[in-house]
């Protein structure tokens, strides 16, 4: 019961935040939704350095710091190619390198 | 008609629902490993179906899967909630971004909208000037896939196996997403803001972090707009 309850307060608030600004659009001041997009662009930008930041992998001693550099790299990929597969495959495969050479020295 | 789509000059690419459904493709794939995740996760919880179905609902995997880790660890139903809530708060962000490319769309067109948003559809369009049509293909595209790798990710609990690097595909697509935004500088402001307050916040909890990023982003951009008026007004 306590799962359907949590459950039901976290879809009801997700469903209420998108629809209301939406339907509500003709009324919605430019400057809100300028500023909104802001918010919006620093939360994605927090929510991937997160990630970045909490990785964590047995495999390697300084897992956030090789994180940061597979996903750079696999960044400029991307920016370059404009292909999200080819950023994912370099991202991969410059980790899995770094995982290979750490554990022959290690 | 002069909507707030000619506003941009991206809206002027041939940008329709195919485009949408092929852009989102290859960042489904990207999802794949956060989607079994989640699924796992629903696997476990005491009411599997209840929990999956929430998945349409929530729409968003970091509030489904806090939601039910909170409930699992023998969190109160309102407190559980409410933390997760806090995680999901940046779609009231995204909606309220969208309004003047939607304002024009009808009524039923922007339920479809809402009920699609999540973080990657809002970020793609945005990049391609707010387009709706390139939004409807790659929202439809996520809405289908998510909630079926999801229960993929059920259903095969216990079975995928744990590779570290793919915990960081979400982050490299959500990266992907905010470069191409980095040119106009108080965009640019909001993410370099973001990014730093989620790096030197790493003991808060994802909620209160993400809202954090979003405040000092706001103010960041503000004050990167404000520094660049003279040079733009003088350029001019």
């Amino acid at each position: 019961m306590n799962l359907v309850l949590a459950l039901t307060v976290v879809s009801l608030g997700s469903v209420l935040l998108r629809t209301v600004p939406l339907l509500g659009a003709r009324a919605l001041p430019d400057a809100v939704a300028e500023t909104a997009g802001w918010a919006g662009v620093a939360v994605l930008a927090a929510l991937a350095a997160r990630a970045v930041a909490h990785h964590q992998d047995p495999a390697l001693v300084l897992a956030p710091l090789v994180a940061a550099a597979a996903v750079g790299l696999g960044l400029v990929v991307v920016a370059r190619s404009n292909s999200i597969l080819l950023g994912v495959a370099v991202c991969v495969a410059g980790y899995l390198a770094v995982v290979a050479v750490s554990g022959l020295v290690g | 008609m002069a909507d707030a789509l000619s506003l941009s000059p991206l809206a002027t690419a041939p940008l329709g629902s195919r485009a949408g459904v092929r852009a989102m493709l290859p960042v489904v794939s990207a999802y794949v490993p956060f989607a079994l995740v989640v699924g796992s996760a629903v696997a476990v919880s005491e009411h599997p179906a209840v929990a999956w179905a929430a998945t349409f609902t929530i729409y968003g995997g970091a509030a489904q899967v806090t939601v039910l880790d909170l409930v699992a660890r023998g969190s109160g139903w309102m407190a559980a909630g409410l933390v997760a809530l806090l995680v999901n708060a940046r779609i009231g962000a995204y909606a309220a971004a969208m309004a003047p490319a939607w304002r024009t769309a009808p009524v039923g067109q922007r339920l479809v909208a809402a009920i699609m948003l999540t973080d990657v559809v809002w970020g793609m369009a945005r990049a391609r000037g707010d387009n709706r049509a390139f939004y409807l293909g790659a929202g439809t595209t996520l809405l289908v896939c998510w909630p079926s790798l999801v229960a993929l990710g059920a259903l095969l609990h216990g079975l995928t196996g744990d590779v570290a690097v793919v915990a960081l595909l979400p982050a490299l697509t959500l990266g992907a997403i905010v470069v191409p935004q980095l040119a106009q500088p108080p965009t640019r402001a909001a993410a370099v803001a973001g990014a730093c307050v989620a790096l030197l916040t790493p003991g808060l909890d994802t909620g209160a972090s993400l809202a954090l990023a979003a405040l000092i982003g706001v103010v960041a951009a503000y004050r990167a707009r404000r520094a660049d008026m003279p040079r733009t007004e003088t350029s001019s």
